[in-house]
């Protein structure tokens, strides 16, 4: 299978996953270049740091959980108010619903990737759902990233759904 | 219980069990160890109802992520995605707090989103540590608060459970196995270094279902099949289909043996030919389902002994060619390998080929095959022939069985250590007798129900043209079987000549 993997990735000569099975998985995956991961956060992607990917590809692996804020934080591993940020930045860029019922401590979080950016960061989750990917997204992320041409941290902070 | 009350589960076996479904509303308990396959029975059961029956369904899970249920799904050829982009199907990844807190309020966020998207079904994989482990008054009661929750919204109801029964410990029951309607126990059994899956419906309100220990498997690219146990009684309907034409025969295709018995076996008849290896068994069966093939009558042979291309050589060369027959779909020839085999599923297997492909001749090699593989000291082989028997008599099926017994010159029993003997219609025994220095091959019609038969023993050849009875007058030079006593008791004696009346002219009568 890595002969296979490799054969075809240098006929190919293609840097991305080269078989996917739906719901995030594919095979051969490859490490993904820097400059498609800045491509797609800036074409649309709203993560803004570690946390925000985090919990992202969390939400993308349970699209529909019955959670407290607390367990959230815990699942990603982000202090609670990190995790808030991100689960608020989330519900206002449109990405995720959130059930409204005061009672409850848990709430119903669903994900949303079928807006005009979902593609996108769809494609940016599954490079980020290897340890490689998501290490160098989150290198991308660093304002001192050490990719060959840095990306500048306004870039980053900018990129939003629109 | 009116079948539009049952709902059907649409695992493959599971409603036949059940017999049509479970009551609308019912919470199962499914109980099994690690690794029974709980959550693909549970996920099985969603899924077929979301995407056969129209009926929407939930899934909640606490330490599987959706994502590696939806990728595992795909193995069976179940889409997730789909049906939750059709709104048939949600899969909510929650806690065993927050469900246990959810359950006990009213406005339950998670019975809201069911009842919104008009579930009638839900599974909730791995309750056990919902409720506690423990076995007291509190964890009962909090299964109790569950069970009322699903009941509100009338959601039939699959609760996966970790038992610890399964471990050997059958004695301890679980508090949730008596507020449950239902109760399935999924199991893994140790046979002989097997593992067999097994499930057992140990109890079902409001329904009447088929009691005992039955096999499933998990099948890639499909999902489970579960097949009920050999053993399971039969629908009296079933065994009235079995009163069988006494007129019709099938000839046997061995010149000769037609003779003996009448013009062929009854259709619907069991017949076992018994002998040594290398007697001619296999020869005969080849003959039995090639005269079959010359009839234009459908057959299907079934061997453990010897692959598919083996039977062919085999076939060809007493000038056999099965190949056309089997091009048109006349003919079926099937090998199974006897190890491990699992007696349900290969039982099923057998009864799908006899109701669907309808042959009017079946040969099984061979039924001492069968008796290593199940075994000769318990009931498990008895029970499985005894359904081969009903089954093929209520399909009209005249079928030949091959048996092996071990005994090289003559026979202390008829079918070894094999209890069929009584389950049988016509037992055809061929020997081999010494007579000088050649083994030569005897037979012998011991047993044929209804029918007249002569018991003498006649003597077969096996040419390049096949198996043929001899007639049992033959000139005395050719040392035929009608000049020997004690053929078949391992002590053949050739008669005295009786001194010929002396004619009045002296002469004698030859």
């Amino acid at each position: 299978m890595i002969m296979l993997n490799f054969s075809l990735r240098a006929i190919l000569g293609y840097p991305h996953p080269i078989l996917s099975l739906g719901g995030g998985v594919s095979l051969f995956m490859a490490e993904p270049s820097f400059e498609e991961i800045e491509k797609l956060l800036a074409g649309g992607a709203i993560i803004r740091n570690a946390c925000d990917l985090d919990l992202l590809i969390f939400l993308w692996r349970h699209p529909r959980t019955l959670l407290t804020s607390e367990q959230v934080a815990a699942f990603v591993g982000y202090p609670m108010k990190e995790a808030a940020e991100s689960l608020e930045l989330f519900i206002g860029a449109g990405l995720l619903d959130r059930t409204q019922n005061a009672l409850h401590a848990a709430r119903m979080y669903v994900l949303k990737l079928d807006g005009p950016h979902g593609s996108r960061l769809k494609r940016l989750l599954e490079l980020a759902s290897t340890r490689e990917g998501r290490y160098r997204v989150i290198e991308v992320l660093r304002p001192e990233s050490s990719s060959n041409q840095p990306v500048p941290r306004q870039k980053l902070r900018v990129l939003r759904v629109a | 219980m009116p079948a539009s009350e049952l709902v059907k589960t649409g695992i493959a076996g599971l409603d036949d069990i059940l017999n049509g479904g479970i009551p609308r509303g019912n919470v199962i308990l499914l109980e099994g160890g690690i690794g029974t396959g709980k959550t693909t029975m549970g996920v099985e059961f969603i899924y077929r109802g979301a995407s056969q029956f129209n009926e929407p369904g939930m899934i909640v899970l606490f330490e599987i992520s959706p994502q590696k249920i939806v990728r595992d799904c795909l193995g069976f050829g179940w889409d997730l995605n789909e049906l939750e982009r059709n709104n048939l199907l949600k899969i909510v990844f929650t806690t065993r707090e927050v469900l246990r807190q959810e359950l006990q309020q009213a406005d339950s966020v998670l019975i809201e989103e069911a009842a919104n998207m008009g579930a009638r079904r839900i599974f909730i994989d791995g309750v056990s540590r919902l409720i506690g482990n423990d076995r007291t008054a509190e964890s009962r009661s909090a299964f109790h608060v569950l069970t009322e929750g699903l009941q509100r919204e009338n959601l039939t109801a699959i609760l996966a459970v970790e038992a610890s029964a399964v471990n050997g410990d059958a004695t301890r029951s679980l508090p949730e196995e008596s507020i449950a309607d239902t109760v399935i126990l999924l199991g893994m059994v140790d046979n002989h270094r097997a593992i067999t899956r097994s499930l057992e419906i140990v109890k079902s309100r409001g329904q009447d279902y088929q009691m005992g220990r039955h096999t499933f498997r998990i099948v890639n690219g499909e999902g489970i099949h579960v097949f009920h146990r050999v053993q399971a009684p039969r629908k009296p309907d079933r065994e009235r289909a079995a009163a069988f034409d006494p007129a019709s025969r099938v000839p046997t295709g061995i010149p000769g043996l037609d003779e003996l018995i009448n013009g062929g076996y009854f259709i619907g008849s069991t017949t076992v030919v018994v002998g040594i290896s290398g007697v001619g068994k296999s020869v005969m069966g080849l003959q039995f389902m090639a005269e079959g093939v010359r009839r234009n009558e459908r057959g299907l042979m079934l061997s453990l002994d010897e692959q598919v291309p083996q039977i062919l050589r085999n076939a060809k060369s007493i000038g056999i060619d099965f190949e056309p027959a089997m091009a048109s779909d006349l003919l079926r020839v099937e090998y199974e390998p006897p190890q491990e085999i699992e007696v349900d599923a290969h039982f099923h297997h057998i009864e799908q080929v006899v109701q669907t492909f309808k042959p009017k001749r079946v040969l099984i090699d061979s039924l001492s095959t069968y008796g290593s593989s199940l075994g000769t000291s318990g009931r498990l082989f008895r029970d499985f022939f005894h359904a081969l028997v009903a089954l093929m008599k209520e399909n009209q099926v005249a079928a030949v069985y091959n048996h092996e017994n071990p005994e090289l010159l003559g026979m202390a029993s008829m079918t070894g250590g094999l209890a069929m003997s009584s389950l049988v219609d016509n037992i055809v025994l061929l020997n081999w007798i010494e007579l000088g220095d050649a083994f030569r091959i005897g037979l012998n019609v011991a047993k044929m129900r209804a029918n007249r038969v002569d018991r003498t023993t006649h003597e077969c050849e096996i040419t390049g043209d096949g198996m043929r009875v001899l007639k049992r007058e033959i000139p005395e030079s050719e040392a035929g079987f009608s000049r020997y006593t004690g053929l078949l008791s391992r002590a053949p004696e050739r008669r005295l000549r009786q001194p010929q009346p002396q004619a009045a002219d002296g002469s004698r009568d030859e």
